[in-house]
């Protein structure tokens, strides 16, 4: 399909490759100002505690700290939501407490913040924060979600009667789930669990703040949604929010993380404090132990029921979440996973509903995925089971279920554009897929020792299907805006506030701008980073930049070219309609004689003494009803160790419906990304919390596993390049997907090799030999 | 306290008063302003503050400073050794290998480490010498083929299209 | 933890001597520094906070790899895991640690950490110490008083633990040859990922001797202890007998009672039992090609 376009659909290296490449980029942690400071952060040790006192005198007496910050110096200063979604949402918006302090006296968690100093170096910042000594009154503590809702349990926050954050059901339920399953003629059911997952951004979380001579707060900030941070840090500081201006640097990795204030009201509490620049860098621990991680669910229970020839009726979910000590972000995921695999398939009735509960654990909040891989890994299961007990093949079952164009889409709009039988005819051909039989057939031969009844490492393949959403109108706050300005030169700059966080988005929106501008993406320069600067962003997430900000750049491109063209006939003496820009230089049509580069109309507009001198700009503002919903189908290779049961990926195939894709190599490189997320979550990320205590035992790398280079499978991305009508050129969001259908479409493969269904993950060795042992047993 | 030495890092000599218990990575950032070289884990398991000690890939957040005076230390500030970019930055920059960026320091200097021992690796021995380097963004895939296809530039051949 | 060092002071002796001396000095107070690997970390975390360093990487005397058909394996405690895993001599001769090497840390740790580092922390998850046991290897060790070798199943007395005393250092490992008919495997299982930590681990060395029995072998176990340790009852099993495969899973059964995991205790020692099974299953046949192999 990119064969019509000039720039998008090409493989551009991104604009800012080289600053990456050489170690010239600078992310926060690299930013050096006169005068800093370094802070540090003081943790609590317990999962609920209130701080009696705190003896600042040996740290404030060393030499070199600056300043001490403890629960008594905060007072003055609002508490605030670190999730800053109190937006209207189709689930209710909220804004619930409790609400964190910038540290806090009651810590609600273990390694909830308690104290932070400044000192001249992140020496004496260390020692200072050794020197601290805090009188804690250990508080009874709640630490799992079933335990939290019983009677009688500590109650994490007053505000949340029965430790009940939030109790939401599906937003678009419809027909009688009940009568539906009641006259099914085949039901499956089952009980899931999924974990946290820590983001593990390569950077840390990290802010420097610094009040300037004119009072006004500058904060660098990693933050997804920039302009929400800003209105947020002037809330918690109590100033205007022209006060205060958020800086982006390099962001090194989010996932979503960073959807939340993080480090930044730290570090803007000690500056205003020292009134000196102060760099606040956390520690991996710091990461572990206070950021918010994937929201858990202790229990998301499905069923579902169908027709004998494999009609879908009936979904119906309940889910058990939970959200740690503070609201955050979590709650939304139960909707957003509810939202999105209910809208997979037709079904005609479909319910469900979430109590998402509050522990004494660090708080819950987005990951990419947000809910939609905790609900794929269940009803992905389920359809799996389902064409087992049909006597239909797993592929054959989704296609026809799959809905179609004009159905009605997840999060209730219509649908306009799907490809996912391609996805899955497309990549079930790049893997091999058989029709069962075959493939258990062909399977399995390999093993040093054979244990009884077969070999001792056994093959099995699976699949799933995927759809996710290209940002989440109507769910959320959907406002983006771009300026596009050309030069005297025929470039142009293009304002805009994505978080640069490695989605290659600077490239896309370059190649988006370009195409509409008949100009070579390169001619673009990303004007952004500062929101005095850059018009209100609602920001990076949701799979949304190149969708909703793309969307934005296209109208404010075509807004200024219009002005260019309109500029041109007249020089060219022809109607705007015949004109078109090609490579840089202004055509009309049928007379190919008659053209003008670019750079000459925007020279002789700019430099005119004739009373007419303009700079050609747009500037567009652009809210999106539409999520155009993203489609995709997983391939899973497994090789299961039946005495060790460890489970190898060797091979992996994914395909995607991504619309048109802007730069096919950087959609690649958000699936094969994904994979590795994935990866992780469904075989080696086990974010751990002793149930004894409530400390995170997990708390850097060696404990907790992300895949390495030699963990990964071999991975084979197929893209659907077909446009979506809503999409800039086509485009849908790509950011999540990648990672959603990874641990289902292992689990029906771990399915197929050895027999048993994996209910929870991560999946351990430990759990398939249990499963093996139960399966022996029967 | 301090000690005076000189480093050689990026063929420059730096005569640095430094204390015992600093870090290389506290002089190539703090010292020097070097701060391509990134901090991430700090235990040894994510090789983002790899650097080239006598061409060997070693963690700057676990050496001591004063180990390495006198050895000839390579940061990725001066790999390129001038305006055009070394092939493996090339490649990387080229071929969508950087997303976020933060690993990419670390993981391009092991890349060369291997290059220079190894001209002509297979995807496995890539996998292998990069198995010490951590990434969340690409999932590797980019990574490999962008050191292979520099391997292959550097040896002498064009980059197959 | 921190990221970063309290101060300490600093030696850098020129000679194996000089930092004999400068142990005995200062004793308690000082750590010796090595690769560091293990013991910037201990200090970030501040579980060891030394006054003072010595660090011996400028010693070249203690870096070396040597073989001698009838003395068997020198190596020199500052060899890196690196250094040994690509050595040809060590692979030639006793390819087992070579593996046992390659499987420490990622590579950039293997780069900088040293075999004698890794034997003097006595952690109870290592790769090395297991087919080092397995291999009788024997450290040399210099203080003060004089030279004492000491056998390495002997040199560890618990986690972390060593009958080093703060004044001696390690200057020698020394691996005596296989007998004829000998060969060995080091099999590993790590906790998670490829580059995990190992969570057992097992150094295996058989020699098949006159009439086709076993007529030696030696079972070393890593990570499933509180040190590596001998599963000298299952190898008693094996002693003297052919090992069909019968005896060596009742041999591997035994190997697994011989282990003491703290966590994950039953699947630790059920990976005991895969790991000596295959190894010994695996090298089985390799002893017949051998010289000597047959009696």
């Amino acid at each position: 399909m990119s064969g019509e376009f000039a720039v998008v659909g090409t493989r551009i290296a991104q604009p800012d490759g080289p600053a990456k490449a050489t170690g010239e980029a600078v992310f926060a942690g690299d930013v050096r100002l006169p005068g800093m400071l370094i802070g540090k952060v003081l943790r609590s040790p317990y999962a609920n505690a209130l701080v009696r006192s705190i003896d600042i005198s040996g740290a404030a007496a060393l030499p070199g700290v600056v300043c001490v910050l403890t629960p008594d110096d905060v007072t003055d200063w609002n508490t605030f939501d670190r999730g800053m979604k109190d937006m209207p949402l189709i689930a209710g918006g909220y804004r619930i407490p409790p609400e964190e302090a910038v540290v806090n006296r009651h810590p609600r968690h273990f390694g909830d913040a308690v104290a932070a100093v400044a000192a001249v170096s992140e020496h004496v910042a260390e020692q200072a924060l050794a020197l601290l000594a805090v009188e804690y009154e250990q508080l009874p503590f709640v630490l799992d979600p079933e335990e939290a809702i019983k009677p009688g349990a500590p109650q994490v926050s007053p505000e949340a009667p029965g430790n009940i954050g939030k109790h939401l059901t599906y937003p678009f339920p419809s027909g009688d789930v009940e009568q539906a399953l009641a006259e099914a003629d085949v039901v499956v059911e089952g009980s899931f669990r999924t974990p946290k997952q820590e983001h593990c951004t390569q950077e840390t979380a990290a802010s420097v703040a610094y009040v300037d001579s004119a009072g006004r707060l500058n904060v660098y900030s990693q933050c997804q949604l920039a302009h929400l941070a800003r209105r947020e840090l002037a809330h918690i500081f109590k100033m205007p929010v022209h006060k205060v201006k958020v800086l982006t640097p390099f962001i090194g990795g989010s996932f979503g993380q960073r959807g939340s204030l993080c480090a930044e009201p730290l570090a803007a509490a000690l500056a205003l404090t020292s009134r000196r620049p102060v760099r606040l860098v956390f520690s991996r621990e710091d990461h572990f132990t206070s950021l918010e991680s994937r929201t858990g669910f202790k229990r998301v229970t499905v069923k579902m029921g169908f027709k004998r020839d494999g009609t879908l009726t009936a979904i119906k979910t309940d889910m058990l979440g939970f959200l740690g000590a503070y609201m955050a972000c979590g709650p939304m995921a139960s909707v957003i996973g509810m939202s999105l695999v209910m809208g997979l398939y037709r079904c005609d009735n479909r319910a469900g509903e979430a109590d998402m509960v509050m522990t004494n654990t660090p708080p819950s909040g987005a990951m990419r995925g947000f809910g939609n891989e905790v609900m794929s890994f269940a009803v992905e299961q389920l359809m799996d089971e389902a064409a087992e007990r049909l006597g239909m093949d797993p592929v054959e079952l989704r296609l026809m279920n799959a809905k179609h164009q004009g159905d009605v889409a997840p999060f209730g709009l219509n649908l306009e554009s799907t490809y996912l039988e391609d996805c899955l005819r497309l990549g079930g051909r790049a893997f091999g897929w058989r029709p069962k039989a075959e493939i258990t057939s062909a399977a399995v031969e390999k093993g040093v020792a054979e244990t009884k009844g077969g070999p001792r490492v056994r093959r099995g393949v699976g699949m799933c299907a995927m759809n996710h959403c290209s940002g989440a109108a109507p769910l959320y706050l959907e406002h983006s805006n771009a300026i596009v300005k050309f030069n005297e030169d025929g470039s142009v700059n293009l304002t805009v506030h994505p978080a640069p966080v490695g989605s290659h988005i600077w490239g896309a929106l370059s190649q988006i701008c370009a195409e509409e501008l008949g100009i070579r993406a390169e001619d673009v320069n990303i004007v952004t980073g500062d929101t005095d600067v850059t018009l209100f962003e609602y920001g990076s997430d949701a799979s949304r930049s190149t969708y909703a900000i793309g969307g934005a750049t296209k109208r404010a491109a075509q807004q200024a070219k219009e002005q260019l063209l309109a500029f041109a006939a007249e020089k060219l003496d022809a109607q705007v309609e015949d004109l078109e820009i090609r490579d840089g230089v202004v055509y009309v049509a049928q007379a190919p004689d008659r053209s003008c580069p670019v750079g000459d109309l925007c020279y002789d507009a700019i430099y005119s003494f004739g009373g007419h001198a303009t700079n050609f700009a747009g500037k567009q503002s652009f809210e999106p009803e539409w999520n155009s919903p993203i489609y995709g189908a997983y391939f899973a290779e497994v090789e299961v160790d039946t005495l060790t049961g460890r489970v190898k990926v060797p091979r992996f195939v994914t395909a995607m419906d991504c619309g048109t894709a802007i730069n096919p190599m950087s959609v690649e490189g958000q699936i094969e990304g994904g994979l590795q997320q994935g990866l992780g979550y469904a075989l080696t990320e086990n974010y751990a919390i002793d149930p004894q205590t409530g400390v995170v035992q997990t708390t850097n790398y060696d404990s907790y596993k992300v895949p390495g280079s030699m963990d990964m499978p071999e991975s084979t991305v197929l893209i659907v390049d077909e446009p979506d009508p809503k999409g800039p050129f086509g485009a849908k969001g790509v950011g999540e997907p990648g990672m959603v259908g990874i641990a289902p479409a292992i689990a029906n493969a771990i399915y197929d090799a050895v027999g048993v269904r994996m209910r929870e993950v991560p999946i351990t060795p430990e759990a398939i030999l249990a499963a093996l042992a139960d399966q022996d047993r029967e | 306290m301090k000690v005076f030495a000189g480093f050689d890092i990026n063929g420059q000599t730096h005569e640095l008063g430094i204390e015992p218990h600093q870090l290389l990575i506290e002089v190539l950032r703090d010292h020097l302003g070097l701060t391509g070289t990134k901090h991430s884990c700090g235990v040894g398991n994510c090789g983002a503050c790899t650097v080239l000690v006598d061409g060997v890939p070693v963690l700057a957040c676990m050496t001591l400073a004063l180990a390495v005076r006198g050895k000839r230390i390579l940061t990725i500030e001066g790999l390129a050794g001038g305006p055009e970019l070394h092939p493996l930055q090339r490649a990387f920059v080229d071929l969508g290998a950087i997303q976020c960026g933060y690993c990419t320091p670390g993981m391009i200097l092991t890349a060369k480490a291997l290059l220079d021992r190894n001209p002509a690796p297979t995807a496995a021995e890539v996998r292998e010498a990069l198995a010490g380097n951590i990434c969340r963004c690409t999932g590797y895939v980019k990574i490999v083929e962008a050191v292979l296809a520099a391997a292959e530039k550097m040896r002498g051949r064009e980059v197959a299209p | 933890m921190y990221r970063l060092l309290t101060p300490f002071d600093y030696f850098e002796p020129q000679s194996v001597r000089e930092a004999v001396e400068l142990l005995a000095r200062f004793g308690h107070r000082a750590r010796v520094i090595a690769g560091g690997t293990d013991l910037v970390i201990s200090m970030k975390k501040r579980q060891l906070t030394p006054e003072c360093l010595i660090a011996l990487a400028g010693l070249e005397e203690l870096r070396f790899i040597e073989f001698d058909p009838v003395a068997g394996l020198r190596l020199g405690p500052l060899c890196t895991h690196a250094e040994i895993a690509r050595s040809p001599l060590v692979r030639e001769h006793f390819g087992m640690l070579a593996t046992a090497c390659n499987e420490v840390g990622t590579p950039q740790v293997r780069n900088m950490g040293t075999i004698g580092g890794n034997l003097c922390k006595a952690g109870p998850s290592q790769d090395t110490p297991p087919p080092l046991v397995a291999l009788e290897a024997k450290l040399r060790l210099l203080g003060p008083q004089g030279e004492r070798v000491v056998p390495l199943d002997q040199f560890c007395t618990g986690p972390f633990c060593t009958v080093l005393s703060s004044d001696e250092l390690v200057v020698e490992i020394l691996i005596p040859p296989l007998p004829p008919g000998g060969a060995g495997c080091y099999k590993w299982f790590t906790k998670v990922t490829v580059t995990d930590e190992t969570l057992a681990g097992a150094g295996v060395v058989v020699v098949r001797g006159p009439g086709d029995v076993c007529a030696d072998v030696r079972i070393g176990l890593g990570s499933v202890a509180p040190m590596a340790i001998r599963a000298r009852k299952a190898e008693a099993l094996l002693r003297g007998n052919r090992p069909a495969p019968g005896l060596v899973w009742e041999a591997a059964e035994r190997a697994a009672q011989e282990a003491e995991p703290r966590s994950r205790a039953a699947y630790r020692r059920h990976l005991v039992k895969v790991l000596v099974n295959e190894a010994i299953t695996e090298l089985w046949p390799l002893t017949a090609d051998l010289p000597g192999g047959l009696g």
